[in-house]
Protein backbone atom coordinates (compact mmCIF):
# COMPACT_ATOMS: atom_id res chain seq x y z
CA UNK A 1 0.00 0.00 0.00
CA UNK A 2 2.87 2.43 0.85
CA UNK A 3 4.50 1.37 -2.14
CA UNK A 4 1.88 2.12 -4.01
CA UNK A 5 1.36 5.54 -2.96
CA UNK A 6 4.87 5.97 -3.37
CA UNK A 7 4.56 4.96 -7.58
CA UNK A 8 1.67 7.28 -7.46
CA UNK A 9 3.20 10.22 -5.99
CA UNK A 10 5.65 9.66 -8.59
CA UNK A 11 3.49 9.23 -11.51
CA UNK A 12 0.86 12.13 -10.74
CA UNK A 13 1.53 15.16 -12.25
CA UNK A 14 1.74 18.19 -9.16
CA UNK A 15 -1.16 20.75 -9.39
CA UNK A 16 1.38 23.36 -9.73
CA UNK A 17 3.42 22.18 -13.09
CA UNK A 18 0.38 22.17 -15.39
CA UNK A 19 0.18 24.61 -17.38
CA UNK A 20 -2.55 26.17 -19.59
CA UNK A 21 -1.47 26.80 -23.22
CA UNK A 22 -3.08 28.25 -26.07
CA UNK A 23 -2.97 31.88 -27.63
CA UNK A 24 -6.44 33.02 -25.57
CA UNK A 25 -6.00 36.85 -24.69
CA UNK A 26 -7.07 38.18 -21.92
CA UNK A 27 -8.86 41.06 -22.48
CA UNK A 28 -10.41 43.25 -20.18
CA UNK A 29 -13.76 44.84 -20.27
CA UNK A 30 -13.98 48.47 -19.13
CA UNK A 31 -15.97 47.46 -15.91
CA UNK A 32 -13.07 44.98 -15.43
CA UNK A 33 -14.74 41.66 -16.08
CA UNK A 34 -13.03 39.82 -18.81
CA UNK A 35 -14.34 40.06 -22.42
CA UNK A 36 -15.27 37.19 -23.97
CA UNK A 37 -15.46 37.06 -27.93
CA UNK A 38 -19.21 35.88 -28.98
CA UNK A 39 -18.04 33.47 -31.62
CA UNK A 40 -17.30 29.65 -31.63
CA UNK A 41 -14.89 29.84 -34.60
CA UNK A 42 -13.26 31.63 -36.68
CA UNK A 43 -11.16 32.88 -33.53
CA UNK A 44 -7.98 30.98 -34.54
CA UNK A 45 -6.30 32.98 -37.09
CA UNK A 46 -2.78 31.13 -38.18
CA UNK A 47 0.13 33.03 -38.51
CA UNK A 48 1.61 33.44 -42.18
CA UNK A 49 4.73 31.09 -40.79
CA UNK A 50 2.59 28.31 -39.99
CA UNK A 51 0.72 28.69 -42.79
CA UNK A 52 4.00 28.33 -44.83
CA UNK A 53 5.04 25.22 -42.85
CA UNK A 54 1.85 23.62 -43.24
CA UNK A 55 1.18 24.06 -46.96
CA UNK A 56 5.37 23.28 -47.89
CA UNK A 57 4.65 20.10 -45.64
CA UNK A 58 1.60 19.18 -47.85
CA UNK A 59 3.39 20.13 -51.53
CA UNK A 60 6.72 18.27 -49.88
CA UNK A 61 4.87 15.06 -49.17
CA UNK A 62 3.03 14.67 -52.97
CA UNK A 63 4.73 11.54 -54.29
CA UNK A 64 5.68 12.90 -57.45
CA UNK A 65 7.13 16.27 -56.03
CA UNK A 66 11.28 16.09 -54.90
CA UNK A 67 10.97 17.73 -52.07
CA UNK A 68 14.47 19.11 -52.44
CA UNK A 69 12.89 22.09 -54.65
CA UNK A 70 9.76 23.11 -52.58
CA UNK A 71 10.23 26.96 -52.26
CA UNK A 72 6.98 29.26 -51.06
CA UNK A 73 7.40 31.01 -54.71
CA UNK A 74 7.53 27.65 -56.45
CA UNK A 75 4.96 27.33 -59.46
CA UNK A 76 3.66 23.68 -59.32
CA UNK A 77 3.77 23.77 -63.23
CA UNK A 78 6.58 25.38 -64.29
CA UNK A 79 9.01 24.41 -61.32
CA UNK A 80 8.26 21.23 -60.41
CA UNK A 81 6.70 19.90 -63.44
CA UNK A 82 3.47 18.95 -62.43
CA UNK A 83 0.19 17.98 -64.60
CA UNK A 84 -2.90 20.03 -64.90
CA UNK A 85 -4.45 17.35 -62.99
CA UNK A 86 -1.57 17.04 -60.18
CA UNK A 87 -2.04 20.49 -59.13
CA UNK A 88 -5.68 19.65 -58.82
CA UNK A 89 -4.78 17.20 -56.74
CA UNK A 90 -2.70 19.08 -54.54
CA UNK A 91 -5.41 21.71 -53.77
CA UNK A 92 -7.49 19.23 -52.60
CA UNK A 93 -4.78 17.86 -50.50
CA UNK A 94 -4.32 21.28 -48.91
CA UNK A 95 -8.04 21.87 -48.54
CA UNK A 96 -8.48 18.83 -46.54
CA UNK A 97 -5.45 20.22 -44.41
CA UNK A 98 -6.55 23.56 -43.57
CA UNK A 99 -10.29 22.24 -43.71
CA UNK A 100 -11.08 24.63 -46.10
CA UNK A 101 -13.49 24.41 -48.65
CA UNK A 102 -12.62 26.21 -52.07
CA UNK A 103 -14.81 27.17 -54.80
CA UNK A 104 -14.41 24.98 -58.04
CA UNK A 105 -13.44 28.49 -59.81
CA UNK A 106 -11.14 29.38 -57.10
CA UNK A 107 -9.57 25.75 -56.94
CA UNK A 108 -8.50 26.05 -60.96
CA UNK A 109 -6.70 29.35 -60.26
CA UNK A 110 -4.17 28.27 -57.61
CA UNK A 111 -1.20 27.71 -59.40
CA UNK A 112 1.86 28.05 -57.16
CA UNK A 113 2.42 27.82 -53.53
CA UNK A 114 2.41 31.96 -53.26
CA UNK A 115 -0.84 31.73 -54.43
CA UNK A 116 -2.35 29.34 -52.33
CA UNK A 117 -0.64 30.65 -49.00
CA UNK A 118 -1.93 33.64 -50.28
CA UNK A 119 -5.37 32.28 -50.51
CA UNK A 120 -5.31 30.33 -47.16
CA UNK A 121 -4.08 32.97 -45.46
CA UNK A 122 -6.30 35.47 -46.01
CA UNK A 123 -9.56 33.12 -46.00
CA UNK A 124 -11.13 33.80 -42.47
CA UNK A 125 -12.31 29.97 -41.63
CA UNK A 126 -8.70 28.81 -42.55
CA UNK A 127 -8.05 26.06 -39.91
CA UNK B 1 -7.82 17.87 -92.49
CA UNK B 2 -5.02 19.62 -90.75
CA UNK B 3 -6.06 21.47 -87.88
CA UNK B 4 -6.35 25.09 -88.18
CA UNK B 5 -4.37 26.97 -85.30
CA UNK B 6 -6.33 29.73 -84.86
CA UNK B 7 -7.27 31.61 -81.44
CA UNK B 8 -10.69 29.72 -81.73
CA UNK B 9 -8.90 26.16 -81.65
CA UNK B 10 -6.48 27.61 -78.85
CA UNK B 11 -9.98 29.24 -76.80
CA UNK B 12 -11.79 26.01 -77.22
CA UNK B 13 -9.05 24.01 -76.08
CA UNK B 14 -8.48 26.00 -73.14
CA UNK B 15 -12.27 26.22 -72.02
CA UNK B 16 -11.90 22.04 -72.61
CA UNK B 17 -8.89 21.49 -70.40
CA UNK B 18 -10.69 24.19 -67.51
CA UNK B 19 -14.03 21.55 -68.37
CA UNK B 20 -11.68 18.51 -67.54
CA UNK B 21 -9.72 19.91 -64.39
CA UNK B 22 -13.12 21.02 -62.80
CA UNK B 23 -14.12 17.52 -63.64
CA UNK B 24 -11.20 15.97 -61.89
CA UNK B 25 -12.08 17.69 -59.00
CA UNK B 26 -14.92 16.99 -58.48
CA UNK B 27 -14.88 13.21 -59.11
CA UNK B 28 -11.88 12.72 -56.82
CA UNK B 29 -14.49 14.72 -54.27
CA UNK B 30 -16.58 12.28 -55.29
CA UNK B 31 -14.57 9.55 -54.37
CA UNK B 32 -13.45 10.58 -51.15
CA UNK B 33 -17.14 10.63 -50.57
CA UNK B 34 -17.89 7.34 -51.56
CA UNK B 35 -14.67 5.82 -50.33
CA UNK B 36 -14.24 6.63 -46.35
CA UNK B 37 -11.22 4.41 -45.49
CA UNK B 38 -7.94 6.52 -47.15
CA UNK B 39 -6.83 3.16 -48.41
CA UNK B 40 -9.44 2.63 -50.27
CA UNK B 41 -9.31 6.03 -51.60
CA UNK B 42 -6.02 6.09 -52.66
CA UNK B 43 -6.55 2.91 -54.88
CA UNK B 44 -10.06 4.51 -56.58
CA UNK B 45 -7.77 7.86 -57.32
CA UNK B 46 -5.22 6.46 -59.01
CA UNK B 47 -7.60 3.89 -61.07
CA UNK B 48 -9.69 7.63 -61.48
CA UNK B 49 -6.07 9.26 -62.64
CA UNK B 50 -5.06 6.10 -64.98
CA UNK B 51 -8.77 6.88 -66.66
CA UNK B 52 -8.07 10.61 -67.09
CA UNK B 53 -4.81 9.61 -68.56
CA UNK B 54 -5.40 7.09 -70.97
CA UNK B 55 -7.15 9.64 -72.55
CA UNK B 56 -4.60 12.60 -72.28
CA UNK B 57 -2.99 12.06 -76.21
CA UNK B 58 -6.27 13.13 -77.86
CA UNK B 59 -6.01 15.96 -80.84
CA UNK B 60 -9.50 16.35 -81.71
CA UNK B 61 -11.78 18.31 -80.30
CA UNK B 62 -14.79 16.76 -81.15
CA UNK B 63 -13.83 13.66 -79.78
CA UNK B 64 -12.62 15.59 -76.80
CA UNK B 65 -15.71 17.37 -76.10
CA UNK B 66 -17.60 13.98 -76.62
CA UNK B 67 -15.20 11.94 -73.85
CA UNK B 68 -15.40 15.33 -71.34
CA UNK B 69 -19.41 14.49 -72.26
CA UNK B 70 -19.19 11.29 -71.01
CA UNK B 71 -17.36 11.67 -68.19
CA UNK B 72 -19.61 14.44 -66.86
CA UNK B 73 -22.79 11.56 -67.50
CA UNK B 74 -20.66 9.23 -65.36
CA UNK B 75 -19.95 11.78 -62.58
CA UNK B 76 -23.60 12.44 -62.38
CA UNK B 77 -24.55 9.03 -62.25
CA UNK B 78 -22.13 8.42 -59.11
CA UNK B 79 -22.54 11.09 -57.60
CA UNK B 80 -23.17 10.38 -53.52
CA UNK B 81 -26.32 11.20 -52.01
CA UNK B 82 -24.93 12.65 -48.80
CA UNK B 83 -21.65 14.50 -49.62
CA UNK B 84 -19.00 15.46 -47.27
CA UNK B 85 -19.20 19.22 -46.76
CA UNK B 86 -17.28 21.24 -44.86
CA UNK B 87 -19.18 22.38 -41.69
CA UNK B 88 -18.94 25.94 -41.77
CA UNK B 89 -19.66 26.13 -45.77
CA UNK B 90 -23.32 26.18 -47.16
CA UNK B 91 -25.06 23.11 -46.46
CA UNK B 92 -22.98 21.65 -43.73
CA UNK B 93 -23.55 20.79 -40.64
CA UNK B 94 -22.63 24.29 -39.08
CA UNK B 95 -23.46 26.62 -41.39
CA UNK B 96 -25.16 29.86 -39.99
CA UNK B 97 -25.22 27.64 -36.61
CA UNK B 98 -24.52 30.67 -34.51
CA UNK B 99 -24.02 33.79 -36.66
CA UNK B 100 -21.78 36.72 -35.03
CA UNK B 101 -23.63 39.09 -33.27
CA UNK B 102 -23.58 42.47 -34.47
CA UNK B 103 -21.03 44.80 -33.10
CA UNK B 104 -21.09 46.62 -29.81
CA UNK B 105 -22.96 43.87 -28.06
CA UNK B 106 -20.40 42.07 -25.79
CA UNK B 107 -20.82 39.93 -22.61
CA UNK B 108 -19.54 41.93 -19.51
CA UNK B 109 -18.28 38.82 -16.86
CA UNK B 110 -17.94 40.78 -13.95
CA UNK B 111 -19.03 38.28 -11.68
CA UNK B 112 -22.15 40.41 -9.96
CA UNK B 113 -19.46 43.10 -8.69
CA UNK B 114 -20.42 46.51 -8.45
CA UNK B 115 -19.26 49.81 -9.03
CA UNK B 116 -18.54 51.05 -5.44
CA UNK B 117 -17.19 47.37 -4.37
Amino acid sequence: MALRAAILRHVRVPIQTLTLTGPKPQVRGPNGGSLRFLSSHGDDHLTKGEVIDRVLSVVKSFPKVDPSKVDPDVHFQKDLGLDSLDNVEIVMALEEEFKLEIPDKEADKIDSCLLAIEYIYNHPMAG
Amino acid sequence: MSVTSTAGYFARRAAQRERVRILYRRALKDKLNWAVHRHIFYQDASELRERFDANKHVEDPDTIDRLIADGEASYNKWRHPDPYIVPWAPGGSKFTRNPIPPSGIEIVYNYGREDND
